[in-house]
Parts: C-alpha cells; structure tokens; sequence
C-alpha cells in the first residue's frame, strides 16, 4: 500500500493515536512519579481510565455479551495489569530514566510470546525469533 | 554485576502485562475487544481498596495528581485507539508493530519535556528492544 493511500485510511489515524496516547501514559507517569508513590500512582491511574471505560459502556447502550469466561479472564487482566502498573510506576519512582524505562517495559510481548508458544502451542515465525535476539541484546545492554 | 534500581521492577513488569497479553487473546476469543477493556477496568477497580491511600493524597502537588489522573487517561485510550485500529480495517500484522514504537516517542519527546540525557549505549539499548517490539509483534 502506498504511503498517501495509506494516509487516507481511518486505520492509520487511529493506530497514530494510540502511539501517541501511550507515549503520553508513559510521560505522565514519570513526571506523577516524582513525587507520588507507585500505590498511589496506581489508585489515580485507575480512576483516570474510568471516564474511558464508562464512555465505552455509554457507546455500546450499556450491552456487554454475556460469557463469564470471557468476563472472567478480562477482570483478572485487569488485576494483573494493575499489579504490573505498581511497578511499572515503582520503576519510574526509583529514579531511571523515563526513555530507558519505557523502552525496556515494552518489552512485555517477548512474556507473551514464550507463553503462547508453550501454552497455545502457537508457533514462532522466523522474524519473531529475531525480535527475541533484539529484546535479549535490549535488556543486556540498558541493565549496564 | 551491578543493575540499576528500576531493573527488577522492569522484570515484574513483563512478566505481570505478558500474562495480561495472553489473558487479553484469551478474552477476546469470547467478547469484543471494547467489553474486554470495559472489564479490565472493572478489574482494576478490584484492587482499588488496597491501594486506597487516604487523605494523604491531598498532601500532593496538584499537578502531580493531574499527571497521575492523565496517565490513566491516556493509557485507557490508547488502548480504544488500537481496538478502533483494528475495527476500521487495520491488519493487526500492521497495526501492532506501528502501535509497539510509542517508546520512540518518548525517546523523542523525554529530552526536550523531562530534561532528561541518553548515554549512546541507552540509546543503542533502546534501539534493539523498539526492534525487538516491532519484530515480536508481527
């Protein structure tokens, strides 16, 4: 797909706000983070994603699908995801650099990918593999 | 071998959120990306009581809080982003890698807002794990 084609696409905007987005999530959690603990850092985030969540309900006329299945691995991603946020903010707290951090926190798929292989026996393409060599020579060289 | 003070918390961390990576493909294999965000909300509203820090709060500068609050914010909605990505016919063989490089905005952006400074060696470091992300979500 060319690059003005692509430009017109709804896609792309969107994915841009997401990067954009998230990289804003990341610098307002290091400058937070100066002062306020990670407990605390966490309790405000999550108040801050409420008006998402509840726009989302309001857009959907409050219709969720009805699998507790579904329900139940969601609500437990979101305590675990709350649990990665306290250190996710406790890393910021202890005084690094907020592009390392980032950096390295991002890190998270390399988790997801191991997982998916020796649970959902999913298999790894040959860039994948690559990418495990990047994050590898990533962590080696930002713990100096 | 000495690790700077954040490393350990970086290590929870990836462990913590790619667990929440697969819970997040398994979830999504029975509702809709959106109800599944709805949810992880509801989740994180579990832990709140626990974290509940009190009046202690108020003791913060308030654009501390404000920061904090936005943090939240815009994590929440880059996270809509992505779904409405996917939604308006993105690939997500596309659209995974591109949303992976908001590390590189903040290397962008850090040095100008944060007046923060990366060793060429961070800088290198940084490189291979923005690769490593693009290449690990493809």
């Amino acid at each position: 797909m060319t690059l003005p084609k692509t430009l017109r696409t709804r896609w792309f905007w969107y994915s841009l706000l997401c990067v954009l987005s998230w990289a804003a999530w990341a610098l307002f959690s290091k400058m937070g983070s100066r002062e306020i603990p990670a407990q605390t850092m966490q309790f405000l985030f999550a108040l801050g994603t409420l008006p998402v969540a509840l726009a989302l309900l309001l857009a959907r006329r409050f219709r969720l699908e009805q699998s507790s299945k579904g329900i139940a691995y969601a609500v437990a991603n979101g305590i675990l995801s709350g649990i990665g946020g306290l250190a996710f903010f406790a890393a910021f707290r202890s005084g690094g650099n907020a592009s390392v951090i980032t950096a390295a926190t991002s890190l998270y798929p390399i988790m997801t990918v191991a997982l998916a292989v020796s649970i959902l026996r999913e298999r790894l393409t040959w860039l994948q593999m690559v990418g495990l060599g990047f994050a590898a020579a990533a962590f080696v060289i930002l713990s100096f | 071998m000495h690790l700077p003070p954040w490393f350990a918390y970086a290590i929870i961390v990836l462990v913590a959120w790619g667990i929440v990576g697969l819970l997040q493909k398994l979830s999504t294999n029975y509702i809709s990306a959106e109800s599944s965000l709805i949810w992880l909300v509801a989740g994180f509203l579990i832990l709140q009581p626990l974290l509940y820090p009190g009046k202690v709060v108020f003791r913060y500068s308030t654009h501390n809080l404000v920061w904090a609050l936005l943090s939240g914010v815009f994590n929440a909605l880059g996270a809509w982003a992505l779904f409405a990505a996917m939604k308006s016919g993105g690939q997500a063989s596309i659209v995974s890698p591109l949303t992976a490089l908001y590390p590189l905005v903040v290397v962008l952006i850090a040095p100008v807002v944060l007046r923060e400074s990366v060793t060429l060696l961070q800088g290198i470091g940084v490189l291979c794990a923005l690769a490593a992300v693009v290449l690990l979500s493809t």
